[in-house]
């Protein structure tokens, strides 16, 4: 699967980008990602309440939660003709549950044809919204009554969006819940479900028992890549994915993060172009992230690395193995987040070191 | 090579590398105004400019920084860029 010959011709030392694409499945792989670097997204907060509360809720840390909601269409219908103006082109629509809301989501959708919904999916959102659909699973039904007051809440989601191409359920690795992930994966996979992973990252300020330690992490990666081995049409991941979400050092400390949050610059990227709506349709660039209100340096978060990782191209393209982990880790989030995007088979199965770092 | 020379020379290879890389179709090298605004006026963002970087490289040999990607805001800075790089390589 790997290719470990020298370079034909190198600059200073390191591979030139014209000998990584040599390979074909790695140059049609580069070409089919590369249509989609148009994307540029922005988040919105549809509400500010929920039908139910989960401990660890990003939500409700900060100040976004009293945000007044803003219900009127035409307000929404503005805010999205004005966000395609300056060049948004995907739109994640979040907290605090979307689907109380559907009338919104189908008025954003009429303007922006790409995007996806962050749901708990207990209440289905209408087949007319076109977007991707995030589903939050954080464990078994046990859990999910204990950590969230919510009864079968997975029997719930998966009738909710049986047979539906626009779900993709997202496991939540929390520091109790990983031995859980094979009977959720199971019951998702024999609905012929898709899944993918997140890695809970502590809101600020957040100190209980979901915070993940250097062991749980751990085994969190195992459990990742025993998973993906298990049921592979069903999840949608890939090596790079385990290494850069399980590391000891959040994503912040791998890659830079890229949101204005973190990052003053707004000459070119996501400094420049993002923004964090809340429900009254302000936003704050201080406080502009893709998750607000997590603690940046426990941040492993699946939506800030598909910014995040993505956003660093150059520093991947140094050798094939670490290139080909970074096509599948952004052929893994094009297949996480845009409708009608078939993943493709991993180019790379062993866990790569993040450029600077060591996997451990 | 005069250094007005030099720097037209490497504007048109550029604006060929932007052109092919980007996939522009209403432009062409010798039309190519050097002193477009690649962000602000073209639209084009940080993966773009991250792709056309790395064909740089190959191009010219030299390693362009991550952090310098802001001063590369037009043919012209990115030309006079890759030909103080190749000055110093030269040193």
């Amino acid at each position: 699967m790997t290719n470990r010959t020298a370079p034909a011709d190198k600059t200073e030392g390191k591979w030139k980008f014209g000998d990584l694409l040599r390979d074909a499945r790695v140059r049609d792989r580069w070409e089919k990602v590369r249509k989609y670097f148009f994307l540029r997204e922005s988040t919105y907060d549809m509400t500010n309440r929920c039908n139910i509360r989960c401990d660890g809720c990003y939500y409700y840390e900060g100040e976004k939660q009293f945000a007044p909601e803003n219900r009127d269409p035409g307000s929404w219908r503005d805010l999205m003709r004005q966000e395609k103006e300056r060049g948004i082109t995907y739109v994640v629509l979040a907290g605090a549950e979307p689907s109380l809301v559907p009338e919104l989501l189908e008025t954003c959708f009429e303007i922006m044809p790409l995007g996806s919904i962050a749901t708990n999916g207990f209440r289905l959102i209408p087949p007319a919204v076109g977007y991707k659909i995030h589903i939050s699973v954080w464990g078994n039904d046990e859990t999910s009554r204990r950590v969230r007051n919510a009864a079968n809440l997975l029997e719930r989601q998966l009738d909710n969006y049986d047979g539906d191409p626009r779900a993709v359920f997202v496991y939540t690795f929390t520091r109790q819940n990983v031995h859980e992930v094979g009977e959720v994966a199971e019951r998702i996979a024999a609905r012929n479900g898709k899944l993918t992973f997140n890695v809970f990252s502590a809101p600020v300020g957040y100190e209980g028992p979901l915070r993940h330690d250097r062991s749980s992490l751990l085994l969190t990666r195992r459990a990742m890549l025993e998973t993906m081995e298990r049921y592979p049409e069903s999840v949608l991941f890939s090596s790079y994915n385990v290494a850069a979400h399980t590391h000891g050092q959040g994503l912040h400390a791998l890659y830079g993060c890229s949101y204005p949050r973190r990052n003053a610059s707004t000459d070119i990227g996501l400094g420049r172009s993002f923004r964090q709506y809340r429900a009254d349709l302000t936003w704050d660039r201080s406080a502009a992230c893709c998750v607000p209100d997590t603690d940046c340096d426990d941040c492993r978060h699946y939506a800030a690395g598909s910014a995040v990782v993505t956003a660093r191209l150059f520093r991947h393209a140094a050798d094939p193995d670490t290139f080909r982990s970074w096509l599948d880790y952004v052929d893994t989030y094009l297949s996480v987040w845009v409708m009608g995007y078939e993943k493709g088979e991993n180019l790379c199965d062993r866990l790569v070191d993040p450029p600077g770092f060591s996997v451990e | 090579m005069s250094d007005v020379k030099d720097i037209e020379q490497h504007i048109l290879r550029i604006a060929q590398i932007v052109i092919d890389e980007l996939r522009l179709e209403d432009v062409t090298q010798e039309t190519f105004d050097p002193d477009l605004d690649l962000v602000d006026e073209l639209g084009i963002d940080s993966m773009d400019l991250a792709t056309v970087a790395l064909v740089l490289q190959d191009e010219y040999g030299v390693s362009i920084d991550e952090d310098d990607y802001p001063k590369l805001k037009t043919l012209r800075l990115i030309a006079e860029y890759i030909r103080t790089r190749l000055q110093e390589k030269a040193a």
